[in-house]
């Protein structure tokens, strides 16, 4: 950002000195009633406070650096809701595009610096997902946009104030044409606000973002007249089969999947099964119990295979005579053999699906599922699901449906069609980026020529910001109020837990601002003092229509506590399914078999970077993706058959040819492909984030087919081919098969309910010292593979909470990364369709650590409570702890990682050192939060209680897989998962005593006789 | 009765002896020297430089990373370390039992082992994460704490071990070199000269007491060097085998370090004497074909024992039945890094086989050019073991390649750089053969025309 040479604290005074006017300072000043730092506006401003907090962190940080300290100024008026050292929580929620969680948010000394998820919330209950666990970086990140600015005749982009910003937009905006494009806000009072705004102004409100779910919403309105994304229960299913769709990854509300789900993963004779038909390997894929490989173009045909397995062949449900029915399914009779998928298979899961009619779910949909015939997939899907009875039962429409995905393409399409129609005058864009993530072949970019002004409202001068006249940046979600709706009912609040890093302005207030001086609009808008005022008084309304009666006052206070208010629970609500809606067999005509020959594209979003808006956050870069586990760049994933047949490796580039796009990228041999498809993800090739995410990857939104406005994100035709070219692929696993060592124990649930300990090879081991006497506490740590499903989120979580540093490409390549919990990826059986399984891998806190008896300098030791404690000052770096550890954990400060960018410094942990070069880390089992509840258990004297320590990872884990505890303690959780019968540790027979211990993955692949792959680890 | 061939040729009486040797020390060098030595500071300035970077910036400049721990440090340190032997198995052992060729060979042989240790030395230093608090290491009662030093880490004997080795040595090859430095005194023209040589004589003045005093000293060190020979490199070989790494942990170690670290210091004893004698060659007569010849039979035979302990590594492995171990072995020697495997087996095993024939044990050429493979498979030999062990181990998910770096190779080549700039200014300021002990071996008083004394 060229125009922003100034530094921040020169621009902060010459803002309060020179552009500062009563209105804005009374707008501003107020918009932060509630917040702790409030107080400081009288003397010590936050800003200066944060200098303070900034250098003495440096301090902390930097034990071996000497650095001058300009000065010191003791914490003399503190604030009475701030201790210094004590951690403030507040409870908020985070929504992106659609994707919404409640959250708490860790502050320490006014900064935030950890994301958790809030347990009272019903949909993600205390999991949180690793996208939304790195918002604590996107705060601070360097690159965001600082000031309002309009870009002169160079293209450059000028600082302007927000006076004058206001004054030419308000003028421009009375000329009417007015368009608001945002992604999904699922806000209620925003929305409510933007109705206001264009009450006063001519215009309208555009929802669109390049991961909509509207392929949903089509496909249950032309099945049930209804345009909703239904709820998807997974907690009530015992046999799910999806076609296609990544629900565990990346669609709808993954993290709320995955718990519901494992609430069916009990290990008894009831225990639910996942059958997933996919034409590329996926989160979800990786987790299923039978897995099958298709074609992206078979999709629609497996759900109907599956229909005329149940209506014609068995002759079930009440459609079976129906001629209308009968007709649709004729052209399927013999799809098994069509998508190679062995028939009697095909009959097994459908037999299964009908005797757990009314619980199982059926589901498709995602970017695999946007074919051009995604239409005739949704419909097949939801008529599957009516047929099967779950239509008001697993799949909730009309209860409790989801309410935040609002963003359509066919919104786009009209909205392009009004610019290119000179119908849109001002523009005004909300944290979307349809410049990048809308191919141009869509006619957004050229439209947005004909718009007189267009004004960017966002976090960075992104692609679409580029093309902008003014740049209005709207605040962080961390720096502004909210509510949201991301179900029916189930309200949340979003709190500010900083005052905003920079001259920014939330939308709301922009949008107040411009009303009240263009003097249009309702008065509840245009009249109030701040954003915060008008989300106080709609919730004044709304406070008797949420339930709640007595003052608003200790409403409010409870809301802000609670951070929701879940209606949607009153009387068991929530458990209950809706009503089951009639299917308009019409639809059915809609349904025709795709074309498929040749190789297929099928496009995805990662768990690292969705649609790309955060690839400035580094986090989210080196988060190895959880089946590829590359970090760092894009690459097409390929069957090892089509690879041979092409003559590439890991690392060669090919070509991608559409018939309009060609793009080159690694070519990457990923088991378990169909062999006739190729996937490539979606949200890299960011060309104008910032200095993290630029050039990183290519954009695989370019390759997107354009079919009248609706996006073709799968079995898109392409051609590849080799170019000659390498580029070498940064992946952060060495290996991904066991070599037939016992490292991953896997078991059928057969198997596992003849003998709970199931294919574990126990070893006899003896010691000829006596063992060590734990007297006190002794922490313990148990995982669960078979919940665990890989989705990484405790990845992020521990490199939050432990202030673990991101390396870079080139780093990983070298074998550099940091993270100190990873999560291993093997695969079992046969390289061309493999199982997969997931473990993850952190310091096992040994026993017998063979690491503490190598050190020198005794800078790796074991303490009485069990814990095998690294001593950083005390370290030397000889890696030899390293060299004898079998689980390879440990992580060798290889460089200087503790010169941290301004202000991403201020994401630090201050409860956990920084490492200097040359010293060794790992997992402490966040040593920091046990001393916490150890503290605060001596003050109110007594022990710590059972489960009142929660690790990092534990606390983010989505299907609570990690149990920590005191294995003294023979009634604590901890005690129980270790005494099951298929708990094991890892490499036991070297007699390390490792205090982590898993409990075998169970797969359920019961009545799936066919199945080839039982069990075993080899 | 036959007759011994005799340990000096040429009819040396003692006066060309202290000719001879100390004419080396009391001329200038010629411009083969410079040029040689300039070579060699070169590549000490290399060293320098790669240190200073590799401290200033962090170890990842190196090849070493997750999950390879160690990489050219340590193994270029084993192998300085395994050279530095020796010279003290020359001086000590064969002192003790009366090996009299060992008087041509020793006093350099011995020179090679302290720039050899010196030189390993070093490598531990660059090899910590922080060098500047290695002194960490050293048990001394001290401020920080105070702290202890952890007695149960192989990394610690190390310390011990080689800090021994190097003291015990250096006082051993300097108290040998006493009388000879004496006569370079005597014989020295001008003063500072004779100052310094005189201050560094110690006052010798080859009296009878002087004598007696001695060779008890001599002995009574010589009786002290010879355990250390054995113990160093045992205790460098715990480093790796009291870890719990398959293929580092091995009983058959410390034997298998020992007979490597003497067959590969031999081969750098051959390499040196052979240049020596190319570089001056009244030498020849003092290091004869028959020294080589006998210092080529231990190669050959301490080569085989290194070729038995890599068969018993293997069959062990497989006796063992831990699946582990098995592993290690079969993807040393057919994994992604199966060529060093076999540079190291050809290098060690198969090329000294060529000495069972005397022609060959006899060629200068032919067992110079072995001696050089012998030091490059015994580089290997550390390679194989440190590197192939750690990058593939228990849990595949860790696995990980090892590609060395521009900073590997020049602590490589800067080692040798070190090496030989010390040796080249040792043979231009102490006499590299020992005189006094060269003498006695003439057969003075049994041959017509000596001119006597000296």
């Amino acid at each position: 950002m060229e125009d922003q040479t100034f530094t921040n604290s020169t621009y902060w005074k010459s803002i309060d000195e020179k552009y500062q006017n009563e209105g804005w300072r009374k707008v501003a000043e107020n918009e932060f009633k509630n917040s702790p730092y409030s107080e400081f506006l009288n003397g010590t401003n936050r800003r200066d406070f944060l200098k303070l907090m900034g250098a003495s962190i440096a301090l902390a940080s930097t034990s071996c650096v000497r650095r001058p300290v300009d000065h010191i100024v003791p914490y003399a008026n503190r604030p009475p809701e701030v201790t210094p050292g004590i951690a403030n929580y507040y409870a908020s929620t985070y929504a992106h595009a659609g994707q919404g969680f409640g959250t708490i948010v860790k502050t320490r000394e006014g900064r935030p610096i950890k994301m958790e998820g809030n347990p009272s919330h019903p949909m993600n209950q205390g999991g949180l997902s690793a996208m939304a666990q790195a918002q604590v970086l996107s705060v601070y990140d360097p690159d965001r946009i600082k000031n309002p600015a309009k870009q002169n005749e160079n293209g450059e982009f000028e600082k302007i104030s927000w006076d004058d910003l206001d004054e030419q937009v308000h003028k421009q905006l009375r000329s009417g044409g007015v368009v608001l494009l945002t992604s999904s806000l699922a806000s209620p009072t925003t929305e409510m606000a933007i109705k206001d705004f264009f009450t006063g102004f001519n215009g309208r409100h555009v929802v669109w973002e390049p991961l909509a779910a509207d392929d949903v919403m089509n496909g249950q309105e032309a099945s049930y007249g209804q345009r909703v994304v239904p709820r998807y229960r997974f907690d009530k299913a015992k046999m799910v089969v999806s076609v296609g769709c990544d629900f565990f990854g990346t669609w709808i509300s993954p993290i709320e999947h995955m718990r519901d789900f494992m609430k069916g993963r009990k290990l008894n004779s009831n225990m639910n099964k996942l059958v997933v038909f996919e034409p590329s390997m996926t989160l979800t894929g990786a987790n299923a119990d039978t897995r099958l490989m298709v074609r992206a173009s078979h999709q629609v045909s497996v759900v109907m295979g599956l229909l005329y397995e149940i209506i014609v062949k068995q002759k079930a449900s009440r459609y079976a005579s129906d001629g209308q029915v009968l007709a649709a399914l004729k052209k399927f009779e013999n799809v098994a053999a069509e998508i190679g998928v062995e028939a009697d298979l095909m009959s097994a899961i459908a037999k299964d699906l009908w005797a757990n009619r009314g619980a199982s779910i059926v589901v498709a949909g995602g970017l695999a599922g946007r074919t051009e015939n995604a239409i005739a997939l949704q419909i097949a899907t939801n008529f599957l699901n009516t047929v099967l009875e779950n239509d008001g039962q697993t799949i909730d429409a009309t209860n409790i449906p989801v309410k935040s995905f609002e963003g359509s393409y066919a919104a786009m399409k009209s909205l392009i069609a009004d610019m290119n129609a000179g119908r849109v005058k001002t523009l005004i864009i909300n944290n979307v980026n349809p410049v990048y993530a809308l191919a141009k072949k869509f006619g957004f970019e050229e439209a947005l020529s004909k718009v007189q002004m267009v004004i960017y409202m966002g976090q960075h001068v992104d692609e679409t910001a580029r093309f902008a006249h003014y740049l209005a940046p709207d605040h962080h979600h961390l720096e502004n109020w909210g509510d949201l709706e991301l179900q029916k009912g189930v309200y949340s609040i979003q709190q500010p837990t900083i005052r905003p890093m920079y001259d920014t302005r939330s939308m709301q207030l922009s949008m107040i601002s411009w009303a009240y001086q263009a003097e249009v609009g309702p008065a509840r808008l245009k009249d109030v003092d701040s954003w915060l005022d008008y989300l106080k008084n709609a919730w004044k309304q709304k406070q008797s229509e949420v339930g709640s009666i007595g003052p608003f006052d200790v409403f409010w206070t409870n809301f802000l506590k609670e951070g929701v208010v879940d209606t949607s629970n009153r009387n068991g609500k929530r458990n209950h399914g809706g009503t089951t809606r009639k299917f308009l067999l019409s639809s059915l005509n809609k349904i025709t078999k795709s074309k498929s020959d040749g190789t297929e594209l099928v496009l995805f979003a990662s768990i690292g970077q969705y649609d790309g808006s955060y690839a400035n956050l580094s986090w989210l870069q080196e988060l190895p993706d959880p089946v590829t586990k590359i970090v760092w760049d894009s690459y097409l994933m390929m069957s090892p058959e089509k690879a041979k047949e092409l003559g590439v490796t890991d690392g060669h580039i090919v070509e991608i040819k559409t018939s309009s796009d060609v793009v080159s990228v690694p070519a990457f041999v990923q088991p378990g492909m169909h062999k006739d498809v190729v996937a490539l993800a979606v949200g890299l090739g960011r060309t104008s984030v910032g200095a993290v995410g630029d050039g990183i990857g290519v954009n695989g939104f370019t390759l997107v087919q354009n079919q009248s406005g609706e996006p073709v994100f799968s079995a898109i035709p392409v051609t590849i081919s080799k170019t000659g070219q390498e580029r070498e692929l940064a992946n952060s696993q060495g290996h991904h098969w066991m070599e037939g060592r016992q490292i991953v124990v896997q078991a059928t649930i057969k198997d596992y309910l003849k003998k709970a300990d199931a294919n574990i090879h126990k070893h006899k081991v003896f010691s000829i010292w006596p063992k060590y006497e734990y007297k006190g506490y002794r922490w313990a740590m148990s995982i669960d593979l078979t919940t665990c499903t890989g989705c990484s989120a405790c990845v992020i979580a521990c490199q939050s909470e432990n202030n673990i540093p991101s390396v870079g490409r080139r780093f990983v390549i070298e074998g550099r990364e940091m993270h100190w919990m990873r999560i291993d990826r093997y695969y079992v059986g046969d390289e061309k369709d493999p199982q997969v399984v997931f473990q993850p891998m952190l310091c096992q806190h040994c026993e017998n650590a063979p690491c503490e008896t190598v050190c020198p300098v005794l800078a790796t030791t074991h303490s009485d409570e069990g814990l095998n404690q690294m001593t950083y000052n005390r370290c030397v770096g000889t890696r030899y702890c390293s060299n004898n550890c079998p689980y390879k954990v440990r992580r060798f400060n290889w460089f200087a990682y503790d010169t941290i960018k301004k202000p991403l410094n201020l994401a630090l942990n201050p409860d956990v050192t920084v490492r200097s070069r040359g010293v060794m880390e790992k997992c402490t089992f966040c040593v920091q939060r046990i001393h916490v509840a150890k503290d605060n258990a001596k003050d109110e004297n007594r022990t710590v209680k059972d489960g009142e320590i929660k690790t990092a990872c534990q606390e983010s884990c989505p299907t609570q897989a990690i149990t920590f505890g005191n294995l003294n303690d023979p009634e604590s959780r901890i005690s129980k998962e270790h005494a099951q019968e298929n708990s094991y540790g890892v490499l036991e027979e070297y007699n390390t005593v490792p205090m982590v211990k898993y409990r075998t993955k169970v797969r359920n692949t019961e009545h799936l006789a066919s199945d080839h792959q039982e069990g075993g680890h080899s | 009765m036959i007759q011994r061939e005799p340990l000096v040729t040429g009819n040396k009486t003692y006066q060309d002896i202290s000719n001879d040797i100390c004419s080396v020390v009391e001329t200038k060098p010629g411009t083969g020297w410079w040029k040689i030595f300039f070579v060699a500071k070169g590549g000490f300035l290399i060293h320098l430089i790669t240190i200073f970077i590799i401290c200033a910036v962090g170890m990842g400049l190196q090849a070493v990373s997750h999950p390879i721990g160690w990489g050219t440090d340590i193994i270029t340190f084993v192998f300085w370390v395994g050279i530095g032997h020796a010279g003290t198995l020359i001086s000590a052992i064969l002192f003790l039992f009366r090996q009299k060729w060992r008087t041509g060979i020793n006093r350099a042989a011995e020179a090679m082992t302290i720039f050899a240790v010196m030189v390993a030395g070093l490598f531990p230093l660059i090899h910590t994460g922080r060098p500047w608090l290695a002194f960490w290491l050293i048990p001394y009662p001290n401020q920080r704490g105070p702290l202890w030093v952890n007695f149960r880490s192989p990394l610690l004997w190390d310390v011990f071990a080689v800090s021994t080795y190097l003291t015990v040595s250096l006082v051993f090859w300097y108290v040998g070199m006493v009388p000879d430095i004496a006569t370079i005194r005597d014989r020295a023209k001008n003063k500072v000269r004779k100052l310094i040589y005189g201050v560094m004589s110690l006052g010798w003045r080859g009296t009878n007491r002087d004598w007696q005093h001695y060779e008890s000293a001599y002995l009574i060190l010589a009786g002290l060097a010879t355990p250390l020979v054995l113990s160093v490199h045992s205790i460098v070989s715990f480093d790796f085998a009291v870890s719990m790494l398959p293929g580092w942990h091995t009983t058959i170690f410390p034997p298998y370090f020992v007979a490597g670290a003497i067959f590969s210091g031999f081969a750098m004893v051959v390499t040196l004497m052979v240049l020596i004698r190319i570089a001056f060659p009244h030498m020849k007569h003092y290091v004869t074909v028959n020294h080589l010849e006998v210092m080529n039979k231990i190669i050959m035979t301490t080569g085989m024992m290194v070729g038995y302990a890599y068969a018993s590594e293997f069959f062990i492995a497989w006796y063992s039945g831990v699946e582990y171990e098995k592993y290690a072995f079969i993807n040393r020697a057919f994994g992604p890094m199966w060529w060093s495997y076999w540079i190291m087996a050809t290098c060690n095993v198969i090329i000294p086989q060529v000495f069972w024939f005397k022609a060959a044990r006899r060629s200068i050429p032919i067992m110079f050019v072995v001696s050089i493979f012998v030091n490059i498979g015994m580089w290997f030999e550390r390679f194989v073991i440190t590197v192939t062990s750690l990058h593939r181990d228990f849990l595949p998910a860790n696995w990980g390649p090892f590609k060395m770096t521009l900073y590997d190779f020049g602590l490589l080549i800067g080692s040798f750089g070190m090496f030989f700039t010390l040796f080249l200014i040792f043979i231009r300021v102490l006499p590299m053969v020992a005189m006094s002990e060269v003498k006695p071996m003439l057969k003075v008083g049994k041959e017509k025309n000596h001119h006597g004394g000296h």
